[in-house]
């Protein structure tokens, strides 16, 4: 005894024994997984539901007939399994290359799942493709997007966009990694069948009943590929390359990802800074002398630089992912485009960056000191709150003036000092700057501030130069040249010292190590008046070591060495050694 | 390699063009279609059929008519269109020179053995 159901199929109405519709019901819906909506799926569908139903109708003899496993056992035979249908996609498909998944290599490929997605099914379907669990991995993205300050989004996206989505069956079950055969696919979706849990055993034998028509198409198969030593050879060094090659496609997407990153995150800060004017930025601006916006600067140095690093990335996918959809000639071509271009640009920038200092000029302006010979000059330079440490440095420095103007402030001053016949001292102040052309040049030497004051023979140098921002940094440079009477003495302050050649020369009779002393100026030099020698500059304190002005001590352990001016002291624990004033000593216990 | 493979690649290549050639003169529904073929030995299972009549009449080389039928659903007849009857002409040339160079290379190996 068997229950029926009343089907209508393609409009025309059947008594089918419930066993056969349940059949029928789940040929009908695998045959529908293995087509996508684009493929026209409704319309073949129906076109079948058509061709069953007339089938059925040559079986039919009277009206109360009723259709049983039989007779649906007989129409799947003539219609097919739903593999017949697959195959026909692998002939007839205009890519070639998406078809790929079509043939039941047992191999996993990555597709976005979106049967169990948040937002694109990416993570769920690196989960299947790595065989972590979905929650991991968007953990991971998301620790990732607030570690990257947000730019892991891109990277998401890129996914999304270049990562299919599973659609039929066949894609849902490479996702996972098993085989594409009928009983797969027939698993699959009694998965999404609740309501034949009555007829579980049914089911069964009817699964049982496809698998067993699987398997033989299977073992023959096998025994037809079965392979000797040398293929089973090729196959495991084939295997190792693969592996080799996956380990490079991740190394590729790292590489490029990150890279990728870094850049969005350089141009963002940098552009977006550029545009809004935070200050201290400005920094980048003033150095760049040939006035081209940074943000295009940075925006082509991204094309430059981002370009490569995303057909890397993209390469990496394509090693991993036999499937991933193609971005287009279009879009490679206009990639490969734009990078031409950016590349073009920035050298056409640099070639004009380097073309503002092509030329650099002088103007030079000499005054009088009133110092005549014999007199004592002293030479120092002025405190000051910009440059707070006492080292000089060539770097440049953008600060607000007293008018709370901006400006540019260097330390590039240098001191030469030589003699002079005259009975009167002079000093020359000597700027310099670089620039596009001579005009421009010698007006931007000419826009660099710089001062002194010379009161009561002491001379107050600034220690560093100054201009305005529209100047740009273009090397600007001060030289001081003093030039002192013979038989005149000077004083070099201490802080002059970093501002003093280290040797004198030709065009510089002083050198820093005359600093903190009164200096004669002669014909052959400098004399040092109250110079005591080489100072003593090496002081070492540690515990065990000692180096000063007045000898060295080692002390390790207890034993001693000491040499000072008393003498040489060596001692350890078993023997004392001196030799002093009194002669040589020589102690043991 | 599987010989059922290729066999059955080689059946399907062919498969649209002998759609188009059982349409050239009269319209058919798929029953119909489906007689010509399976007597021909070029299908097996039936439901091969059914993608490409869809693909091949959304590639505006066939279109439809339905009409009633004393025994079951409405058919869809199936007739060429004038893309569809260029398209053919083509195939044809294009299969006879194929005919022509398979014929040509196999007789070929055979003399030479």
């Amino acid at each position: 005894m068997n229950k029926t159901v009343n089907i209508n199929l393609a409009g025309i109405f059947f008594h089918i024994d419930e066993d056969a519709y349940l059949k029928l019901q789940r040929y009908l819906e695998s045959i529908k997984r293995s087509f996508t909506d684009s493929q026209g799926r409704s319309e073949i569908i129906s076109d079948i539901e058509a061709r069953i139903a007339e089938l059925f109708s040559e079986r039919v003899i009277h009206d109360k007939q009723v259709i049983g496993i039989k007779e649906v056992d007989e129409v799947i035979a003539i219609m097919g399994q739903p593999e017949d249908y697959l195959v026909d996609d692998d002939i007839f498909e205009d890519d070639p290359k998406s078809t790929s998944f079509k043939k039941s290599a047992p191999s996993k490929k990555l597709f976005r799942d979106t049967d169990n997605s948040y937002i694109s099914g990416v993570s769920s379907g690196l989960g299947h493709y790595l065989g972590i669990d979905a929650v991991w991995m968007r953990l991971l993205w998301i620790i990732l997007t607030i570690a990257s300050g947000g730019t892991f989004i891109i990277i998401y996206i890129l996914f999304w966009i270049l990562v299919p989505a599973a659609i039929t069956t066949a894609e849902k079950i490479m996702m996972t990694g098993e085989p594409v055969n009928i009983s797969n696919i027939e698993k699959k979706i009694k998965d999404g069948f609740d309501n034949v849990a009555d007829n579980v055993s049914e089911a069964a034998k009817n699964v049982s009943k496809s698998v067993s028509g699987a398997a033989k198409k299977g073992s023959s198969s096998i025994k037809s590929s079965s392979k000797n030593f040398f293929d089973t050879l090729a196959d495991i060094i084939m295997f190792f390359f693969k592996v080799i090659a996956k380990f490079i496609g991740v190394l590729f997407i790292i590489i490029g990802a990150s890279a990728l990153v870094g850049l969005i995150i350089a141009l963002f800060s940098l552009g977006v800074a550029d545009i809004v004017h935070i200050p201290g930025i400005d920094f980048i601006d003033i150095a760049n002398s040939g006035n081209t916006p940074i943000w295009l600067i940075s925006l082509f140095v991204f094309f430059t630089v981002g370009i490569p690093f995303f057909f890397l990335f993209y390469l990496g996918l394509k090693i991993l992912i036999n499937n991933l959809k193609s971005i287009g000639n279009i879009a490679k071509f206009t990639l490969l485009g734009l990078w031409l271009f950016s590349i073009i640009a920035l050298v056409v920038i640099g070639i004009r960056e380097a073309s503002e200092h092509a030329f650099n000029e002088r103007t030079v302006e000499k005054q009088y000191l009133q110092i005549k010979t014999m007199d004592t000059l002293k030479i120092k330079m002025a405190e000051n709150d910009l440059y707070r440490n006492s080292y000089r440095t060539n770097g440049f420095k953008i600060a607000n003036n007293q008018n709370g103007d901006k400006t540019i402030y260097r330390q590039d001053i240098t001191i030469l000092v030589k003699y002079t016949t005259d009975t009167i001292a002079t000093i020359g102040i000597e700027k310099s700057a670089d620039g596009r052309n001579y005009e421009k040049a010698i007006t931007r030497a000419k826009n660099i501030n710089y001062n002194y004051t010379f009161t009561n023979n002491q001379l107050v140098l600034d220690s560093f130069l100054s201009t305005g921002p529209d100047n740009k940094m273009s090397d600007q440079e001060v030289v001081i040249t003093l030039y002192l009477p013979l038989n005149s003495v000077a004083y070099f302050d201490k802080n002059t010292k970093d501002f003093l050649n280290h040797y004198s020369n030709n065009d510089n009779i002083i050198s820093s190590k005359y600093t903190n002393h009164y200096v004669k100026i002669t014909e052959d030099g400098v004399v040092c008046d109250d110079c005591t020698g080489e100072e003593f500059e090496i002081q070492v304190d540690t515990p065990n070591i000692k180096i000063d002005e007045h000898g060295v001590e080692i002390n390790s352990d207890g034993n001693i060495i000491k040499i000072d001016s008393s003498g040489v002291k060596a001692e350890s624990e078993a023997v004392k050694v001196n030799i002093n004033s009194d002669g040589v000593s020589v102690k043991s216990e | 390699m599987k010989i059922e493979n290729t066999k059955a690649q080689m059946r399907k290549g062919v498969l649209e063009y002998c759609i188009l050639s059982v349409l050239k003169d009269e319209d058919a529904y798929v029953a119909e279609i489906l007689d010509t073929l399976k007597d021909a030995k070029l299908l097996v299972v039936e439901g091969t059929i059914y993608p490409l009549l869809t693909r091949l009449k959304n590639a505006g080389l066939l279109n439809y008519r339905w009409e009633e039928s004393l025994s079951g659903p409405p058919r869809k007849y199936y007739g060429l269109t004038e893309t569809g009857k260029l398209f053919l002409k083509e195939l044809n040339t294009t299969w006879s020179e194929l005919q022509n160079a398979v014929n040509l290379v196999t007789s070929q190996k055979t003399t030479k053995k």
